[in-house]
């Protein structure tokens, strides 16, 4: 890279050398010379080579001088983004092409080279976080770099003005709207600058910085969405679609909404904790172990209790929240989740250790009634809030329809006869029974899930404890029951089936079972019967 | 605030991962004065074919680590459906919600707060037990995979045996 770099530097000097050499050489004078330069087409394609070899070396020399050497990854990020922008400005030329010349060339070739530092500058700024060590000449060079290229915008953009101003709408422009978007983009790398550098200035931790970050993205990208969006009605009056603007524009526009979204969930989400969910107890922290799963550290006071029952430090919960507003541990979506009661709390497991849901839902299972003999089916887990996977709730318990001893002369003789009144009647009481069966069959698909979640414990596969230790979802559940699936060499198989499948033949197979225990035996049985007929069938196939 | 509880949250998790080690995996920051960059060695698991086989990957954590995964990279060369051929591990406990490359995970399956570096890394041991070819981060590994298995295995064994420094198989 180094070496070929270097190689193509030494050989365009050499040409441009050859080439002014071979101009003087024959005119003997300089203007002559000059004039014989431009107008021999080899002659200038080598000298538009030197000049396109210097901006790089000026490049390169500037990089070293703000960023030291560049990270892999800053220096993936600025390929990738140089593509993008190289596409766009060759879109850009055929909207203009009146214009185009080699000042025109000119300036776009100076507005990507600056639009490289300002991306430059981001990435170098966002690393400031994971950084362990910020020194002076960071802050040094991040400050003169930022200050320099501001200066550059705002000149381009006075000039883009001054321009159009005097001699009405040209390329000038794209100019002016593209560096103002730059402008943007330095105040919003110099907000979070001095937020990460206070920060890091602090030693007490400092809570609301996250929320201030999340309010300057959304700003910046309403005030980016809003140049967009006037930059395109302009160029569509006076000239056409600016389709080099479109993949921009629309990855602000998504942003903006994303951030949009962000702000309103999550303030949603913080104020349902702060108002609603009860500070944890002493008794509950210590069922916990005192430990905020999501920071590894001790919890004695601000610890908040989610609907779910699990249980985290208020602040951390607040950073979770502004990305997603969902239970950490069990994944419940809080904003959807009804409110918790406290009449609830009795039967409470140990919030924060595994399988918390279910410990509560095989507290209820002997009590539970079989739902045929029941004479109102209840709901199963009246406990228990909602599992936070099944979207299907359980319907209020269907009427029952009468037994026919207990109908009345007068009921009995309605469902005789063939009038239309009598059919009605029949269907009235067949419609009765179905509903009846419908919630019977919920009512065991309830069951079973309960007892699908019971194996876990004993179950566990070496490989896959890492899912199985603190998530209660349904989903790791499953992953064990299907486990005897996973034969090798079949086409068709699945290694993650969807948990609606799988527990739906799950329910059919073995819907007559109801003591959990027989109920795990007989599906490791099937399992191993599966399996076995599986392995039989693959190696009678080869 | 956030570097400080990341960090402190990454030196936990090593102290743990190095007095109560998992079985088959080492792991660890690369120098102690970087704690978001760690090396980490996995064993192939048993009675698969990337068996015996020792191999090195690099985590990468970001600013805001628990709230966001860290970045998974294999540094061997490596032939496996959920693994791109740079190296980078594609599995769905490495997304956020939200983000998906492949189109197909269920966010029950995606990062949180909960997951830890211990569980990313037996994920991927399990991962290299049981490829999932529905999500093709490597395209023709999925094919092989699927349709020529004793192919991958040949492939798996090679890598193996270049993790241990040993010739290729006769």
């Amino acid at each position: 890279m180094k070496m070929k770099a270097v190689v193509a530097t030494v050989i365009s000097l050499a040409l441009t050398t050859v080439v002014i050499g071979n101009a003087y050489y024959q005119k003997k004078q300089f203007y002559p010379s000059v004039v014989y330069l431009t107008n021999s087409n080899p002659s200038m394609a080598v000298m538009y080579l030197q000049a396109f070899i210097l901006v790089l070396l000026v490049g390169k020399i500037l990089r070293k001088i703000f960023f030291g050497q560049l990270r892999p990854a800053e220096f993936e990020h600025l390929i990738e983004r140089s593509w993008f922008a190289i596409t766009e400005t060759c879109l850009a030329f055929t909207v203009f092409r009146d214009d185009f010349n080699p000042k025109f060339i000119a300036l776009f070739t100076l507005l990507l080279f600056l639009k490289a530092f300002h991306w430059l500058a981001e990435d170098r700024v966002d690393y400031m976080e994971r950084s362990p060590v910020i020194g002076w000449l960071f802050h040094i060079r991040i400050l003169s770099l930022l200050m320099l290229l501001a200066q550059a915008d705002l000149y381009f953009i006075h000039h883009a003005y001054a321009f159009t101003a005097t001699k009405g709408p040209s390329v000038q422009l794209v100019f002016g709207f593209e560096y103002s978007i730059l402008i943007i983009m330095i105040v919003n790398i110099l907000i979070k600058y001095l937020l990460h550098a206070i920060d890091s200035r602090w030693e007490a931790p400092w809570e609301s910085k996250a929320a201030v970050l999340l309010y300057t993205e959304l700003a910046i990208n309403f005030l980016k969405v809003l140049l967009y969006v006037g930059f395109v009605a302009v160029m569509v009056r006076i000239y056409t679609l600016p389709l080099f603007a479109f993949r921009p524009m629309y990855e602000t526009m998504r942003s903006f909404k994303k951030a949009y979204n962000d702000v309103v969930l999550s303030r949603r989400a913080i104020r349902n904790m702060n108002t609603l969910y009860p500070d944890a107890t002493a008794a509950e922290l210590a069922a916990a172990d005192n430990e905020c799963i999501i920071c590894r550290e001790e919890m004695h006071s601000g610890a908040k209790k989610l609907p779910c029952n699990h249980i985290f430090h208020a602040a951390c919960l607040r950073l979770w929240f502004q990305r997603q507003q969902t239970c950490p541990t069990c994944r419940l979506n809080v904003l959807r989740a009804p409110a918790p009661e406290p009449a609830n709390a009795n039967a409470q497991a140990p919030p924060n250790a595994p399988h918390a849901p279910n410990a509560n839902a095989n507290a209820n299972v002997p009590h539970a009634p079989p739902p045929p003999s029941a004479a109102a089916v209840p709901p199963p887990f009246p406990n228990m809030p909602p599992p936070p996977m099944m979207g299907w709730g359980l319907p209020p318990p269907p009427p029952r329809p009468a037994a026919l001893a207990s109908l009345s002369a007068d009921e009995l003789r309605r469902l005789e006869g063939t009038e239309r009144r009598n059919v009605e009647a029949r269907l009235q009481l067949l419609r009765e029974i179905q509903a009846m069966l419908d919630a019977s069959v919920l009512l065991m698909q309830q069951y079973s899930n309960v007892v699908a979640n019971l194996p876990l414990n004993c179950n566990t596969v070496a490989t896959q404890t890492d899912l199985n230790r603190t998530e209660p979802s349904p989903e790791a559940s499953v992953k064990v029951k299907t486990e005897p699936d996973v034969v090798p060499t079949t086409s068709t198989y699945k290694p993650t089936p969807g948990p609606s499948t799988s527990r739906d033949d799950f329910t059919t197979d073995d819907a007559d079972t109801t003591s959990p225990d027989s109920f795990r035996d007989s599906i490791d049985a099937d399992a191993e019967e599966l399996r076995r007929r599986r392995l039989q069938k693959f190696t009678t196939e080869k | 605030m956030m570097a400080g509880s990341a960090l402190r949250r990454l030196m936990a998790e090593y102290k743990q991962l190095t007095v109560n080690p998992p079985e088959g995996i080492i792991a660890g920051p690369v120098n102690e004065e970087n704690f978001f960059e760690w090396e980490a060695l996995i064993t192939g698991p048993e009675g698969t074919c990337f068996e015996g086989g020792i191999f090195p990957a690099k985590l990468v954590f970001p600013p805001d680590y628990p709230l966001s995964p860290p970045k998974m990279q294999f540094i061997c060369e490596m032939f496996h459906p959920n693994i791109y051929a740079d190296g980078r591990v594609c599995i769905s406990i490495l997304h956020a919600p939200g983000d998906d490359p492949m189109g197909y995970e269920s966010s029950a399956e995606r990062w949180s707060p909960v997951q830890s570096v211990e569980k990313i890394l037996l994920s991927v041991v399990s991962m290299l037990a049981e490829p999932n070819d529905e999500s093709g981060a490597n395209v023709d590994a999925a094919k092989m995979w699927r349709e020529d298995r004793e192919q991958f295995n040949k492939i798996a064994e090679r890598l193996v045996r270049k993790t241990l420094g040993l010739p290729p198989p006769e």
